[in-house]
Order: structure tokens, then sequence, then C-alpha cells
């Protein structure tokens, strides 16, 4: 019905051209009310009013704007994570201290470790709260949780949140295919991952992935240069999303850097990479000037942790990791007695979830190891892309990129995922096989972000509203696109795959119950029973504190086998495309 | 649907815009899919050269005088359209996908075009009559349609677009499900928030009372419940709750005995077991509340479209004081309210027993529900008195029974066989408490209000107050009950009807008597607003009353307002947002003692925004829209003042008195209000029942209502009170848009009759 809609005039990038379906087109039978419509938006363009289009919103944006706005107000009492005091501190270390002292502060130990625009960014945030209530920025007052700085804080997740709303709606706007581009505008605003991770457990990265959306959207528009520009602001705002950078590198040097035949265009290459480096230098310089460099690299890149977070982020590690525990057992029986134990690696099992992970079977896994696998997987997208410098296939690879890293990085953390889903998000109406995509890896990667919020007020939160995004941006999308498999193959894959979506409710009431099951049974764990966070080495337990991990192991390694399934899925997807 | 739709590319002609272009689409493209009727289609089909012509020409060759001619209008005090649609004709909704009556048939070609255009231009295509007739009246007002079309737009609430959203995206099914989620969501992430006396010893408060009585029901024997420490929070609600008390209670120890501790556990403030709590209200509320408010709209909206159904469920699921009282501040009204409502939904469906019993319970939960007795009990006396002399003694010693029995039931433990006689003293005087004051803390009655000049407690001593109080209750609540006895009196089957019945009882061979009794009073559709006026006059007048019980007289004023979807013009809408707002309002001081700020305004501005109401629009219209204008200016006025200036030494109660200063006139509206709606309604009940009486031609006419669409209850009866009625008063009224819909259809058997029993069978 909406493809009356599908003429608006597009952003007119030569890259998004691919996206028109002409049977789309061809099923109208008068065609002439479009030249209308078309003549009407050009006017629209072309008036001054550019900024009131830019200003003016639809009363069903209205909608989403206001509602999402008080459901997450009532968000405001739920849990924090450590995350919040976090915040809090920078945003005292911010305001108290000197800028040369930024990066030395131990007050606290959440130390500053975010490239220095997001410090900036603090210190901006710090003088409204000061007016507020001084005592948020009080280097000393540790662990303040005063209504005044949760009101504050949470409002200014909210309010910074808004310019991913101003991207998205940009997106929308300038889409072809205009009410599919804002289904899926409104799915990544109302995202149960930000909700998830920036409403209840507490960070920005509504506000970040704003300006990622809005490097791409520039990259859309065929507006290579503010898109590198952006990235690179990007870059020193938060650093994991250097995930990203080799598909933002390959895509500008080709597309933007060199002319269709490969020569290179200078002027543009000098131009691309002044805007990065002044971004960077306006960042870095203050640090440089004062010889803080080391010190700053020091805090952002911390090589001391180990292969996996406290709660295994659903990667191929963690799948490792999980046969790693099955072969123990086996061994331990006496079935494979010729191979050798890692004494070490037992010791690591038996301590549930713990950070440094130990292999006790299989052989162990270090840094350099996941660097060159990620490097590997990732050259064979950015060949793609090289080939290809579509804005379509740049998403993908994109997508791809940031994939790779989750999949085989060093200490990945679980909301990591974000960087998947985000971008995989604007590739998935263009047809059944990547809706289908993004519909596993939606499902797995929101359903791994459950275990942040371990506590049990927060279960119905995460679960009704998860469930309730689903439905809203997976019914309609699959209207738009379905497809039936054609071969058999195809239907064994379907039927698996609904199959492994079916499981995820059982895995849910596991993980509900199991807590309450096991505290009766035990009775002397008066605590929560799952917190992933706490369970930081000290809380060693013998079988019955190893229990306790059963469900977060179990979704780990659920949610793993979706997004690895989902990872080559879309790898095949993107190899075989032709653009 | 998608070959319909392409149809409505016509619409881009009209100098369209971007907003609303997609919303007109499907309101249009449903209609044609709704229709089977053949002249639509035609209608459509039309080629765009044709449709093309400038506005203004189409109308100067079509013919004239079938446009300019005036479109019969309401009487203003019957426009607002919930009473029709009790009384069972369907009224044009907005969202409802129901075809346009068939008016244009007569009308010429070009007419129609226009018609057509007409309506896809204003996007809501058949809104309200007002809005028909400007456009009739001036066509070429459609040069400023993208100003209207945003207007119209903003007239619909978010609820509205989201359920034609919903439907436009093939998602029919699960508007439903997801409403009831949303609102499970909404619930519990309110019950996230701080409870009534968290953190507060030694005496704590809502939350710690109903958490004590589990305590003290799963550790001691029945006889003691009333009697136990009675300073400490003592039971004082009636057996229902103990027992419910008594199940949480017992569930909750299983799974953390610390929680439940007799004398132990006395202020436990831990997660889990706030947790657990919660939960309990949550369970309940959905196990009570959420099916009752389902039945209630399949049952009372049986015949209006299946998405105005959807937008009333959605409209009372999110009733934002409810919410916040249940599940922040921490009672379990909605329980109550369940049951009350469930009694409403059996009475409607004509199982007068069940829904004696059901109230019973409701009342057995808490006492709060005396509050309705009077229109309950005086709906089914007025019930009997309609049914007549052989039947209603007979269905009066039934319900008689039926009502004893169960209340004898739920005070069984406390009755002579299970305890000595004197027990059944101690709960009654705990639920009845007359050595309280005439009020707690600030509450907006009359006597709170009035208290701040005239000093009741000064002056009169308290025995007289509790008199005075009573009487004034017994006055105030007068009008609902002694109307709907009068009108079941009146339109009462006279022994005439009953010789009819026996005529039908060959005809059909089906036993009339209990058909009768089986089926609603025609004075059904009185219920809400006597029960409106019932609650509100014990809010106002009675003695001790809480400020929560506010949520009383809501519910019946909730559920007339789900009935309204033409929001612009109505008066119940306008009054009925108007008093929620107001009421969420007087609950502030409630809500700011509990923490509850942030909660409050989130739910002020979705529900509004849910519904679409907004009193600060630029222009009011009418009497009431400045009235709600000025009001509303009040309540921001006074929360910013709140806000900025702390109240003076003198008068620290200073913001409380102010807010029940401004909330009580607008309650003392409503009470007024409802009595005036309650004569109108039953004037318009039994205006000319009494020369002709339930005649015959009505008869098949009701029989036919029910083989055509299926539903049940309300609708069955109501057509049969209208047919009465027929004749030239309706007319008069203006009342013959609406009705011409309703009766010629089924009278004639004309298209659109076809067209309707389409459409109600689609919905299904």
């Amino acid at each position: 019905m909406q493809r009356v809609q599908a003429t608006t005039p597009s952003g007119s990038s030569p890259s998004s051209r691919s996206f028109p379906d002409t049977h789309k087109q061809s099923s109208q039978p008068e065609p002439i009310p479009e030249h209308e419509e078309t003549n009407f938006a050009e006017k629209q363009d072309g008036s001054t009013s550019r900024w009131r289009s830019w200003l003016y919103l639809e009363p069903s944006e209205w909608d989403i704007l206001i509602a999402s706005t008080c459901l997450k107000l009532l968000l405001f009492p739920a849990y924090r994570s450590t995350d919040f005091e976090v915040h809090r501190n920078w945003l005292a270390i911010t305001h108290t201290l000197p800028i040369s002292k930024w990066y030395y502060d131990t007050t606290s130990e959440w130390t500053l470790d975010y490239p220095p625009f997001f410090a900036y960014f603090e210190k901006l945030m710090s003088i409204p709260a000061y007016f507020i209530d001084p005592r948020i920025v009080d280097l000393n007052n540790l662990n303040y949780d005063a209504w005044s700085v949760i009101a504050f804080q949470r409002s200014t997740v909210i309010v910074t949140e808004l310019v991913l709303g101003a991207v998205l709606l940009r997106f929308a706007r300038g889409a072809v295919d205009r009410t599919t581009q804002r289904i899926i505008s409104a799915s990544l605003f109302l995202h149960p991952g930000f909700l998830i991770v920036d409403h209840i457990h507490f960070q920005y990265n509504g506000f970040m992935f704003g300006i990622l959306l809005w490097s791409i959207l520039m990259a859309r528009e065929d507006n290579k240069l503010a898109s590198g520009l952006l990235f690179a602001v990007l870059l020193n705002f938060k650093h994991i999303y250097m995930y990203l950078a080799p598909a933002y590198f390959i895509y500008l040097l080709r597309s933007f850097c060199l002319a269709p035949s490969g020569a290179l265009l200078p002027t543009r290459f000098i131009s691309l990479a002044n805007v990065v480096i002044a971004v960077f230098f306006v960042s870095l310089g203050p640090f440089l000037l004062m010889g803080q460099l080391p010190q700053l690299l020091s805090r952002l890149f911390p090589f001391t942790r180990g292969l996996n977070h406290a709660y295994w982020a659903p990667n191929v590690w963690a799948l490792v990791t999980a046969a790693d525990r099955v072969l123990l057992k086996v061994v331990k029986r006496g079935a494979l007695d010729m191979m050798s134990i890692n004494e070490t690696g037992v010791a690591s099992t038996s301590r549930g979830l713990v950070g440094d992970t130990v292999f006790a079977v299989l052989p162990n896994v270090k840094p350099v190891h996941t660097f060159i696998i990620t490097v590997a997987f990732q050259t064979i997208y950015l060949v793609k892309l090289w080939r290809a410098p579509t804005y379509k296939s740049f998403v993908t690879a994109l997508t791809l990129c940031g994939w790779t890293s989750f999949m085989f990085g060093w200490h990945v953390h679980e909301k990591a995922i974000l960087l998947v889903l985000v971008p995989l998000s604007l590739l998935a109406a263009d047809s059944h096989a990547y809706f289908r995509t993004f519909m596993i890896a939606s499902v797995a990667g929101v359903f791994s972000l459950f275990p942040l919020l371990f506590t049990p007020a927060e279960t119905l939160v995460k679960v009704v509203y998860s469930t309730l995004w689903a439905v809203l941006t997976f019914a309609p999308l699959h209207s738009r696109v379905y497809e039936f498999p054609k071969s058999l193959p195809f239907v064994i894959i379907d039927g698996l795959e609904k199959l492994y979506l079916a499981g995820f409710p059982l895995l849910q009431l596991l993980a509900t119950l199991f807590p309450v099951l096991t505290s009766r049974k035990g009775g002397a764990s008066p605590s929560t029973g799952t917190n992933a966070e706490a369970v930081n080495g000290d809380e060693v337990g013998s079988g019955a504190s190893a229990l306790e991990f059963l469900p977060l192991m179990l979704t780990s390694v659920y949610c793993a086998v979706g997004l690895v399934w989902a990872f080559l899925r879309l790898s095949v997807i993107y190899i075989r495309q032709q653009y | 649907m998608d070959e319909s739709s392409t149809y409505i590319t016509v619409e881009g002609l009209s100098s369209s815009s971007r907003p609303s272009k997609r919303l007109s689409t499907t309101s249009f493209s449903s209609q044609t899919s709704a229709s089977g009727q053949p002249s639509r289609p035609l209608r459509l089909k039309t080629p765009l050269s044709q449709v093309r012509f400038p506005q203004g020409s189409v109308i100067s060759h079509g013919s004239g005088p079938d446009i300019l001619a005036p479109v019969p209008r309401k009487h203003h005090t019957l426009q607002a359209s919930e009473s029709p649609h009790w009384l069972g004709s369907p009224t044009p909704s907005a969202s409802s996908s129901r075809p346009v009556s068939p008016f244009s048939l007569s009308g010429s070609h070009t007419w129609s075009e226009s018609m057509s255009r007409r309506r896809l231009n204003r996007q809501l295509s058949f809104s309200s009559l007002k809005e028909q007739e400007q456009s009739l009246a001036s066509p070429l007002l459609s040069a400023h349609n993208e100003g209207r079309k945003a207007d119209s737009e903003h007239a619909g609430g978010m609820g509205k677009r989201w359920v034609r959203w919903m439907h436009k995206h093939g998602m029919k099914h699960w508007v439903v499900p997801c409403a009831v989620l949303a609102s499970v969501w909404v619930k519990w992430s309110i019950g996230l928030g701080s409870y009534s006396g968290q953190g507060t010893p030694p005496m704590y408060g809502d939350y710690e009372a109903q958490r004590h009585w589990m305590e003290l029901t799963i550790h001691l024997p029945m006889r003691e419940w009333y009697k136990y420490d009675l300073q400490y929070w003592g039971l004082d609600y009636p057996p229902l709750t103990a027992y419910v008390s008594w199940l949480c209670g017992l569930i909750g120890s299983w799974i953390n005995a610390s929680w439940f501790a007799l004398d132990s556990s006395r202020g436990v403030e831990n997660p889990e077991s706030k947790t657990y709590m919660r939960t309990t209200v949550l369970i309940s509320d959905t196990v009570v509340y959420i099916p009752a408010l389902y039945l209630f709209v399949r049952t009372w909206h049986a015949n209006r479209s299946a998405r105005t159904q959807e937008l009333a469920l959605l409209t009372l699921l999110l009733q934002p004081t409810l919410l916040l009282i249940d599940f922040g501040h921490f009672q379990y009204n909605s329980v109550m309210l369940g049951l009350t409502l469930f009694a409403l939904v059996c009475f409607a469906r004509g199982h007068d027993a069940l829904g004696a019993v059901s109230f019973v319970l409701g009342l057995g939960f808490k006492q709060m529900a005396l509050y309705y007795a009077p229109a309950i009990g005086s709906y089914l006396l007025g019930k009997c008195l309609y049914l007549g002399s052989a039947q209603g003694p007979r269905h009066f010693v039934r319900l008689a029974v039926v009502t004893t029995a169960s209340m004898l039931l739920l005070f069984l433990p406390f009755l002579p066989p299970f305890a000595p006689p004197s027990a059944i003293l101690d709960p009654i005087t705990r639920i009845f408490p007359f050595n309280r004051g005439l009020f707690e803390d600030k509450v907006a009655n009359f006597w709170c209000a009035s208290d701040v000049v005239l000093k009741w407690r000064r002056r009169l001593g308290a025995k007289t107050l509790v008199r005075l109080a009573t009487c004034l209750t017994a006055l105030g609540f007068l009008p609902g009950a002694a109307g709907l006895i009068y009108s079941g009196w009146r339109v009462r089957l006279q022994p005439r009807t009953v010789a009819n019945g026996d005529d039908r009882k060959t005809k059909t061979g089906c036993n009339v008597g209990k058909a009768e009794a089986g089926e609603p009073a025609p004075t059904l559709p009185l219920l809400p607003y006597a029960l409106l006026t019932s609650s509100m006059s014990f809010f106002l007048f009675s003695f001790q009353v809480h400020e929560k019980t506010i949520l009383l007289p809501l519910l019946p004023l909730t559920l007339l307002l789900s009935g309204v979807t033409s929001n612009e013009g109505s008066e119940t809408w306008e009054i009925g947002m108007l008093v929620s707002n107001v009421a969420l309002f007087s609950m502030w001081p409630l809500l700011k003692r509990d923490g509850l700020g942030v909660s409050y305004i989130a739910m002020t501005l979705l529900w509004n925004r849910l519904v679409g109401y907004n009193p600060f629009r630029t222009r009011p219209g009418s009497v009431l829209q400045y009235l709600s204008l000025i009001v509303h200016t009040g309540c921001l006025v006074l929360h910013l003042l709140e806000l900025f200036f702390s109240p003076p030494a003198r008068y620290p109660d200073l913001f409380p008195v102010l807010n029940v200063l401004l909330s009580t006139p607008v309650f003392g509206l409503v009470w007024l209000w409802s009595i005036r709606r309650s004569v109108e309604v039953s004037w318009a009940l039994g205006g000319l029942g009494q020369k002709q009486g339930p005649s015959s031609p009505t008869e098949p006419k009701h029989a036919t209502t029910r083989g055509e669409n299926g539903d049940l209850g309300a609708s069955v009866e109501a057509p049969a009170g209208i047919g009465r009625e027929s004749g030239a008063r309706a007319v008069s009224l203006g009342y013959a848009q609406g009705r011409r819909r309703l009766v010629r259809p089924r009278r004639s058997g004309s298209i659109s009759s076809v067209l309707s029993a389409g459409s109600h069978r689609e919905r299904k």
C-alpha cells in the first residue's frame, strides 16, 4: 500500500540508485500524481523553507518523540550500572581539574578513559550540572546518588539522543522508499539496545551513534568530505568506533580520493587528509603540546585484560570457550586421556566466568591471533568494497567490519553488538535475505544485552520492551520484503532459523526462573543471583555458584550461535551481491 | 488492498502535501475494501482526467441543489456521540473503516466525485458532521486544505494514529496484544519508582499496610485478622482483600520467608521484596482488570468499528491516575474496579445474577465500591420494574438471593457456625470507621474545600457532621438512582407486550420471559452516568474520603470517554478530559510525597498525547474549552509556583489547599453534568415510549439486529429503544443523519445495509 510513496525524490546520490525497484513503480497504473508530488517536493526543496522542513515534525514523528521521552522518563529510577558513577566522576574531573590533569587523576577508580572530545563533552555538561547541584561535580563526592544527579544525568542522555533522532529524520526524509525508511528510522530511535544500554545501564551511545549515522547519511548524500570529518569526530568521542575505521578508509579512498579510473585526485585527497588531521589536532592537540600523549594512550588502550569479558560476549570465542569447557568434562571422565590438560585452565573454569580465560584443553589464544584473524576477515570485505564502492556496499562492509571485530576481537564487551545492529538496520529492508539476517542478529544481539540488567525489577522492562519492539519492527518489514524459500536447502535453513528464534522465549524463561529456584534450593545466597558485573574474581564459589552462571553461559552461547550464523550469512550475501 | 489503493493517487491532485497523504490513503482504501457496494468502485475508478477538474468547476457543473442541501445536524445536546452509540446507532467515527452512509446515491456522479475527494483531502475520511457540512457549504475551502489537514491530523491522538498504522501494515491482530503489552510495560516502569512510605519509619505507608496484611494473614488464625495490633496497619478492608493477601503472602513466603515473617518483617524494604509486591499488583491487575476492560470494550462498544474498540481499549488501559496510584503509590484498586466493570459487562449481556455476584466481590474486595452501589442497585431494581409484574418480582428475588448468598459466603469465616456471633462485628467496625475525622489530609471534596471558610469541625459536632454528610450524599446520588428506577418503570413491559411476546413465542419458539430477563434493560445506557453521579456525590459529600477515591468517579468517566472518537466539539470529550486531568492534578500532593513527580509528568503527557487532547489549543471554540483552558492554566501556574517558591511559614499547606480549591469546582461541575446527561438520556430513552409502548414493529427489527451483526448485549436492546421513537421526535432533533444509517438499511434492505453487514462480517 505504501508503494505509492516510493517516488519521493531521493537524496540523489549516484550510489543509491540501486534502490528504486522498478517493479514497484510498474505496479502503479496511474503515475500522474507522482509528477505533482515531485514538483511539490522540489518546490519545497528549492524554497527558503529548508530550515522549516528541518524543524517540521509530522504528528506521527511527534508521537514517537513524546511517547519515547515519556517512557524514558519513567525509567529514571531504574537500575544504574557503575557506568553512571563513571560518568558522574568524569563530570567532576573535567569540571574541577585543569585540562592537564584530566588523564592523570585517580581519585576514583573510574578514571577517564575516553578520547578528548568526550572529555570536552563532559566538561560542557558539567556547567549546567554545577548550577543544578554543585555536589554533582564534587570530585571527592564518590557514589553520589541523590535524585538531582540521577535526574540530571538521565536527562542529558535523553537530550543528547536527539542527535540520533534528527539524523534518523533526515534519513527518512531523503529516502527512496520513505515508508520503509521511516519504519527503520523509528525502529532505530526506539531500539531496545539503546533503551537497555543508555537509559537503564547508562551510557551515551544514542548520541554517538547519532554522529555515526550522520556520517553515513553524508556518505549517502555524496558529501564524503563531511562523512570523513564526522567519522573522525566520532573516533575522538569514543575509540571503539575504530572497529569500523577500515571500511571508512577504503571507501573514502576509493570513491572520494580516486577517480573511477583509478587515478588519484590530489586535491580531494589533501582536503580529506587535512580535515581528518585538523579534527585530531583539535582533539589531541592540547595533550600533544603538554606531552601527555603516551599517558592518554595508555588510558585509552589498556592491554591487560583477558580474552573474554566477565560475561562472555556472544562471539566466536564464547563458542570456543564453551567447547573447551565441554571437552574438559569429557577429558576428566577419562574418555580422551591422551590429551594434556592445562592446570591453570582447569582452575580458570572452576572459577566460573572470570576475567582472564585460560583454556584447559584447547590451545590458548593470544591477542595477536585475534588481531590476525580479524584483519584477514576484514580484508575480504574490503577487497569487495574496493571493487564496488557504492553507498550500499559501503554500509554492508561497514557492518561486516564491525561484526568481524566483534566476532574475533580481544576482550570484546557485549555492548559492542550495537556497532553491528545499528548499521545493519539500515540494510534491513533491502531484500528478504538482508531482512532475515537483520532479524536473527537483532534478536540474538538484543537478547545478549539482557544480562547487563541483572536486577529482578528490570527483567520485565527489558523483555516486554524488546518483544514489543520486535513485533512492531519485524512485522511490517517482513510483509514488505517476504520471499518464500525456493529450494530444499533454503527450506531447511528457514525452518532451522525459525526453530532457533523460537528458542529464545524458553531461554528467557530459564534465565528468569533459575535464580528463583536456586535461591530456594540454596537458601543461603541472599544477594542478587546473576550479577555479571560483580563477579570480578573475588566471588569464588564452588558447585552452587558455578550453577549460578549456567543461565549466563547458556545465554552467551545461544546468542553466539545466532550471531555467528548471521555473520556468515551476511558475509555470503555481501560477497555474492552484484553492485 | 494494494490494487485498490493504487487508485488513491487521485488525491495527489488536490495540491496535497507531505504530512498526511499516507494516512488518508489508508482510510480510503480500507473503505473501498470494506465495501461490497457496486457504486463505490465506480466512483473510484473514474478516469483521472475527469477527476482532475479544478474543484470549483466540478461543483459548479455538478447538480447544485444536491450538494448545497443542508445536511441534517444533531441537536447540540446530543452531539456528543456516545449516547447514540450506546443506544445502538453507529456513529460516524473518524477511525472506523466502515463506509459512510450512502447519501450520495441519489446525487450525481460528479457530486460523489467531490465527496470522495473531499474525504481524501481531509484524511480523516468521515469525521464529524460539522466538518462535512463546512466543506459542503464552501467547496472552495479546499484551497486551504493543507492547513486544515494539519489541524485534523492533530485532532486525532497518537493512539488513533497508531491503531491506523497497525491496520495499514497488516497487523490488526497485533493491536490488542501490543496494547496490553505496552500497558503492562508502562505499569511496571511506573513501579520502578518509589512507593508510598518508602524509607519512612516507623509507620511507612500503604505499601507497608498491604505487605503487613500478607504477613498477618498467613501467620494468624482468621478470627485474629481484624484484631491483631490495630495500631500498626490493622486490617481494615473486607475479607476478599484478606483472602487475596493470604494467597500472596503464602506464595511470597514460599519464595523468601523473611519477607513476611510475623512482626520481624515490619518495614522490610529490599529490591526483591519490592519486586514481588509489585508483581502481585501487576498480576492481579492483569488477571482481573485487563480482561474486564477487554470485555467491556467488546460488549459496550460492540457495534463500533474494530478500530474504535481498540482505541477505546488503549484509552482505558493507560488511564494515568489509576496507574500511578496502583503501580506507583501501591494499591490494588484495579481489582475492585475490574470486578465492578465485569459486573457492567454482565449487565450488558443480560447476566444480571452473575453481575451482581461480581459486584459483591468488588464490594468484598474494597468497601469503596459502595460508591457505586446506589447506581447498580437502582439499575437492577429498575430492571425488575421494567420486566413488569410477572417477571419482575421473580427477577428481584433471584437477585436478592444471589447477592445475599455471595455476601454471606464472603463473610463465612466470621459467621456463627465458624465463629461466635460477635465475631462479625470485628470486620464491620474495621471496614466502616466512623470514628475518624471528616476528611483526611487535603482532599478535593466539598467538605475540605468549604472548610477553608466555614471550619465545619469547629462549628458542628462529629455526629451532626456524619448525619449531614450522609444526607448530602444521598441527595447527591438520588437523581441518578431515581432516574434509573423511574425510567425502568416508565418503559416497563406492558401486559400487551407479554401477549406480544407470546405471539413471538409461537413464532420463534423461544421462551420470552427468560429472554427478557436475560437481556439488558433499556435503561442500560443510563448506567454509566448514574455510576458517575453516585460515585462523584460520595466523593464530594461523604464522610472520611481519601483523595485516592477520585478513582471511582474516574472509572465511569473514562468509560464514557472511551466511546468518543470524534473529539472536537464533543461535550463528553471536553468534560471527560478536563476532569481526568484535574483528577490527576488533585493527586499531585500525594504523588509528590511518594516521590513520583517525574512519573506524574510523564504519564500526564503520555495520556494526553495518546488520546490527542490539548487544552492549550490556539483558539478555544466553546465555553467548555475556555473553561478547560483556564483550569489547565491554573494547574500549570500552581505547579510553577510550587517549583519556584516555597510556601510562607504561616500556611505550610498553601499549595495543597490551592490545589483543592481548583479541583473541587471541576468535580462539582462534572457531578452536575452527569445529572444533566442522565436526564437527557433517560428522556431520549422513553420520551415517546409512553404513547406507543414497545410496539410490535420494533421486535422484528430487534431480531434482525441480532442476526445481522451477531452482537450481544447493549446493541441488541438499544435499537429497540430507538426504534420506538423513530417517529417525529427523532427527526426534530436533527437525528436523521444518525438514524438513517441505522434504521433505513434494516428496514429497506438497501445497499447500505448490505454494506454494513459486510463490514461487520469483515470485522470478524
